[in-house]
């Protein structure tokens, strides 16, 4: 009797194989545009018909490959990327593991035609669902252009889970959307075969020199322009790791946590610690409801983390997670903080949009007109008033002239009636970004007048802010008091939970929280916030090893003292209706200048917004 | 049913009522007071299906007869009515309407069929006493400060009753904690009580009970089961269902081996920490003590406001110690004690303190220090 257990055909080894790393059609095309990047191109073209499904078509211009090298491509785990050594500790490229050729191969008809530049002729090969034929001169230009006809037609089952052809065209737009936002030095095109769906150029020369301008090119290329003149600048580096890219501004959110990228060594990844990590940072300028949007690109030694975690290499494992989380947290909040008091020109947009007169005519949609060029690169770690300053430069070429600055300035002691015996000067318009305050409408909303344009505060939301701030800084520098519990309450969690909680006793404890371990499954809770007052301790523990478990945050703890806080600021701040005069709305104004996150509430409402001064004319039809 | 009555006796009967009834209510007839004209009385009932009331107040009847009203409105009415009013109280024909005539004003309000008004089931008491006013009220006012407000430790919304000894003395005991503070305060035990099991009374039953208790200078009988209890006064009634629960085996946070003893004026201490907690803005006032021989000194922070310090005599003798408490749970604690002299007695900061006034063993207080 022969045994029972036999070695699989090597082509159904590549079937199973491309199961994992083949799930649609947006993996192929990762995997190949993944490929031409290695292959150090500078544009990747590609072209999809009936969403992937017919053809997926990438054509690049990078080394190329002979013809001894082509029958070696499609051969399983054979790679130009590992050395014969080397250590799957140290990846540099985005692939590595030799699959995808040849489990697309198995899957469907693939044909590969390469020309190294210095070559003088092509060579082609074509795989048909597992079976390799012969390399075969051919035409091509230097570069490779790699085929992929009819995926899936060698396994109908999964042939059968492919959705819509729009639905996976999206998909592989997604995929490239990705790969074009971590390297902007590469031009990348998507077209269906007859319209263009998605167009990147290579952004070379002078703005290669500032990466961050580049890449912001790049993210509104990708994003859409708004993202790009709403974002502050995120660089921080710590211990081996640095930490780029670009954060939304808190007044710039969404209703989907859709638009938040990672990026590590220049690979983009899904990641739960990511979405934990931006919550944490956003954690109250934002309502729960609403997302930020954030593109960061993380570079760390390629041995502290660990891409080798599923085929796909779309999640990956960190050796110092924590140290990962913290950077996150501290970039952007360090770079938020650098964005003073800015609100996202989104709001003034929306307002233009809405006074738009009756029965006005169908002019475009009103924009800002924010070029990317003329602002120079936020620069994180100066002082919010430096920041605001560069953000409130005039553009250059702007209608500004300087007859009109001077009229603006006289202005203001002609017309406006002041109540005060002795107006205070005017103060340097390039110290005060949210100008001169000109009047108080309704009781409510404070005008003032910047060097180019007008500002509208509510005066509510922006005290509140204020007093909020004040409060959480006197909270940090004076510690948090600790109320002793005289029944110390036990709640019963899973041991996993417990555990995970009791690592992170020391940082709850310097919030207030002092909880101990009370036998497998149970912490006991000694000590809460006296900001508190009453609480709901077991409820408290209970969110926080959920929201451990989920995003690796403690936020529910911060969440409830912020909530006091909040309610406090609110009660103790300068109400709507209130009336106000010059002097008190110019010390808001001022003191919003000085302090940070004061551009939105603490739910991402802005607290002021801004029409410029070309906008109003734009309006009126001056323009 | 017609009755006349005089507007005073309506509205004190018309006062302990109306405060059973909650303001809003997802069920009508809950809004409304039972109104039951006979025998020469008029019965009010009113009931929030936890706590019922029943008064009763001598009337002139004309014509027997029962209705339900709502009782806020009733109540508003007759408060408005002048001093020395006679009222009217009579159906309409069909019963629909009762109809309120005094002097020259006239009322009709909307009634409810006075069988969908919920009786409390009448169901046994196991155990009956008499205690004095002046005793049940020493135990509710020097307790209930320290219940609960927190609901999912439902268990400590109330004050816990029970019988036992205390140094041999058979005691009826009144404990409340919201888990912060503790208050313990006994009375000698009365006859019946002996065996009763112990209980926990809700919060608003306290409340209610409280404004009963300041009208009457007699004895109150008491009369409970496990799941009830009931209150009778002179015509006034109330039965109250009890929270089901247990209450947490409080004699373990109660320290006996504390030794740190500090004896002050109360009232001096009292004063001393509010002016200092004046500082700090903050929801949670805490004031820290620094205690040495002979001598307190407390002080107040606050990053914002700045900060406050005085120095109080004192008697100590043992080692000095730093103690920080919550500013308001300290003065509650103070505002229970009547002697001069109130009894501090410490482990160390972060272990509860015994609280006592020097001139009345009945009662003890524990405040768990805060950290500051």
């Amino acid at each position: 009797m022969t045994g029972t257990i036999r070695p699989l055909p090597e082509t159904l080894v590549n079937r199973i194989a491309a199961g994992e790393v083949v799930e649609r059609p947006a993996s192929a095309v990762k995997e190949l545009v993944e490929n031409a990047i290695d292959a150090g191109a500078s544009r990747v073209d590609v072209t999809l018909s009936h969403g992937g499904k017919a053809l997926i078509a990438v054509v690049d211009d990078g080394r190329g490959m002979g013809p001894d090298d082509l029958a070696l491509a499609v051969e399983r785990h054979c790679t130009s990327k590992l050395a014969d050594d080397a250590d799957l500790t140290d990846i540099r490229t985005l692939g590595f593991r030799g699959e995808a050729l040849p489990s697309i191969g198995s899957v469907a008809r693939l044909a590969i035609t390469s020309r190294p530049p210095g070559a003088d002729q092509a060579w082609r090969i074509a795989v048909e669902a597992g079976r390799v034929g012969a390399v075969e001169p051919a035409a091509h230009p230097p570069g490779t252009r790699v085929e992929v006809r009819d995926l899936f037609h060698a396994t109908p089952a999964r042939l059968k889970f492919l959705k819509a052809d729009r639905t996976e065209q999206n998909h592989a737009a997604d995929t490239i959307k990705r790969l074009a936002m971590a390297h902007p030095e590469v031009a990348f095109s998507l077209s269906d075969g007859t319209r263009t769906l998605l167009k990147a150029p290579a952004l070379t020369g002078g703005l290669l020199d500032d990466p961050h301008a580049a890449r912001r090119e790049r993210l509104g290329a990708v994003l859409g322009r708004e993202f790009a003149t709403n974002c502050v600048t995120v660089d921080v580096d710590r211990e081996g790791a640095r930490l780029t890219g670009h954060a939304g501004l808190p007044t710039f959110h969404k209703a989907t946590a859709q638009d938040q990228f990672l990026f590590v060594n220049g690979r983009p990844v899904r990641d739960r610690l990511l979405h934990g990590a931006i919550r944490g940072a956003y954690q109250d300028f934002l309502a729960r409801d609403r997302h930020p949007v954030v593109a960061l690109y993380l570079d760390l030694d390629p041995a502290a983390v660990d891409v080798n975690v599923h085929p796909a290499k779309t999640e990956v494992r960190f050796r110092d997670a924590a140290l990962v989380r913290g950077l996150i947290v501290s970039g952007i909040r360090h770079a938020l903080a650098g964005a003073g008091h800015r609100a996202s020109t989104t709001v003034a947009a929306g307002l233009l949009g809405r006074a738009r007169p009756e029965g006005a005519e169908d002019h475009p949609a009103p924009r800002l007109a924010l070029g990317g060029s003329w602002r120079g690169p936020a620069r994180p770690s100066s002082g919010a008033l430096e920041t605001a300053r560069a953000w409130q430069a005039p553009p250059a070429g702007d209608t500004n002239g300087p007859g009109f600055a001077e009229a603006s300035a006289r202005v203001p002691d002609a017309a406006t009636p002041s109540p005060e015996p002795q107006p205070e000067p005017d103060p340097d318009p390039a110290d005060t970004p949210l100008g001169r305050a000109r009047a108080q409408v309704h009781t409510t909303y404070i005008l003032a007048e910047t060097t180019d344009g007008l500002v509208i505060v509510d005066q509510h939301a922006a005290h509140e802010r204020l007093v909020y701030e004040r409060m959480k800084a006197a909270l940090a520098d004076g510690g948090i008091a600790r109320q002793g519990l005289l029944l110390p309450e036990v709640v019963e969690l899973d041991e996993a939970a417990a555990a995970r909680l009791l690592t992170r006793a020391d940082e709850l404890a310097t919030l207030g929280l002092v909880i101990e371990g009370f036998g497998p499954g149970a912490v006991v809770v000694r000590e809460v916030p006296a900001l508190l007052g009453q609480v709901d301790a077991a409820g408290l523990v209970r969110d926080l090893a959920d929201e451990l478990a989920e995003w690796g945050q403690t936020l529910a703890l911060k969440d409830r003292m912020a909530d006091v806080c909040g309610t406090m600021a609110c009660h103790g701040s300068v109400r709507a209706g209130r009336r106000l005069n010059e002097a008190e709305m110019n010390a808001l104004l001022r003191q919003m200048e000085a302090t940070p996150h004061s551009g939105q509430c603490n739910h991402g409402r802005p607290t002021y917004v801004e029409l410029r001064l070309a906008d109003i004319e734009r309006l009126f039809g001056r323009r | 049913m017609q009755l006349t009555i005089e507007r005073s006796a309506l509205l004190k009967s018309l006062g302990h009522i109306q405060s059973v009834v909650e303001r809003r209510n997802t069920i009508p007839i809950l809004s409304n007071v039972k109104l039951d004209a006979r025998d020469g009385a008029l019965g009010l009932n009113a009931t929030d299906m936890d706590l019922e009331i029943a008064e009763s107040v001598g009337s002139d009847i004309a014509k027997a007869g029962a209705s339900t009203a709502p009782a806020h409105t009733l109540y508003d009415i007759v408060r408005k009515l002048p001093d020395g009013a006679q009222v009217e109280l009579s159906l309409d024909g069909e019963g629909n309407h009762l109809v309120l005539r005094s002097g020259r004003s006239r009322f009709n309000l909307a009634c409810l069929p006075v069988d969908e008004f919920p009786a409390m089931s009448a169901g046994s008491y196991t155990h009956s006493f008499s205690v004095s006013a002046a005793d049940l009220r020493g135990m509710i006012d020097r307790t209930r400060f320290a219940i609960s407000t927190e609901e999912t430790r439902y268990y400590l919304n109330g004050i816990h009753l029970h019988a036992t000894t205390s140094d041999g003395v058979p005691v009826l005991r009144a404990v409340a904690t919201d888990g912060h503070r503790l208050a313990r305060v006994e009375v000698p035990l009365p006859d019946g009580a002996a065996g009763m099991p112990g209980i926990i009374v809700p919060r608003k039953t306290v409340a209610e009970l409280r404004k009963l208790i300041d009208e009457t200078g007699m004895d109150v009988s008491v009369s409970l089961s496990d799941s009830k209890i009931r209150f009778a006064f002179d015509d006034c009634v109330m039965v109250s269902k009890l929270i089901d629960g247990t209450f947490p085996d409080y004699e373990r946070v109660i320290p006996t081996d504390n030794d740190k003893v500090l004896e002050i004026d109360a009232a001096t201490l009292g004063k001393a920490v509010d002016r200092v907690s004046a500082i700090s803005a903050e929801k949670s006032r805490a004031v820290k003590m620094a205690v040495e021989k002979g001598q307190v000194t407390l002080s107040a922070n606050s990053p914002d406001a700045g900060s406050a310090v005085e120095e109080i005599e004192a008697s100590y003798d043992a080692s000095p110690i730093e103690i920080g408490f919550n500013s308001r749970y300290l003065l509650d604690i103070l505002g229970q004690v009547e002697g001069d002299a109130v009894r501090l007695v410490m482990a160390d900061a972060s272990a509860p303190t015994v609280i006592r006034d020097v001139a009345d063993g009945s009662a003890i207080y524990v405040l768990m220090p805060m950290r500051v």
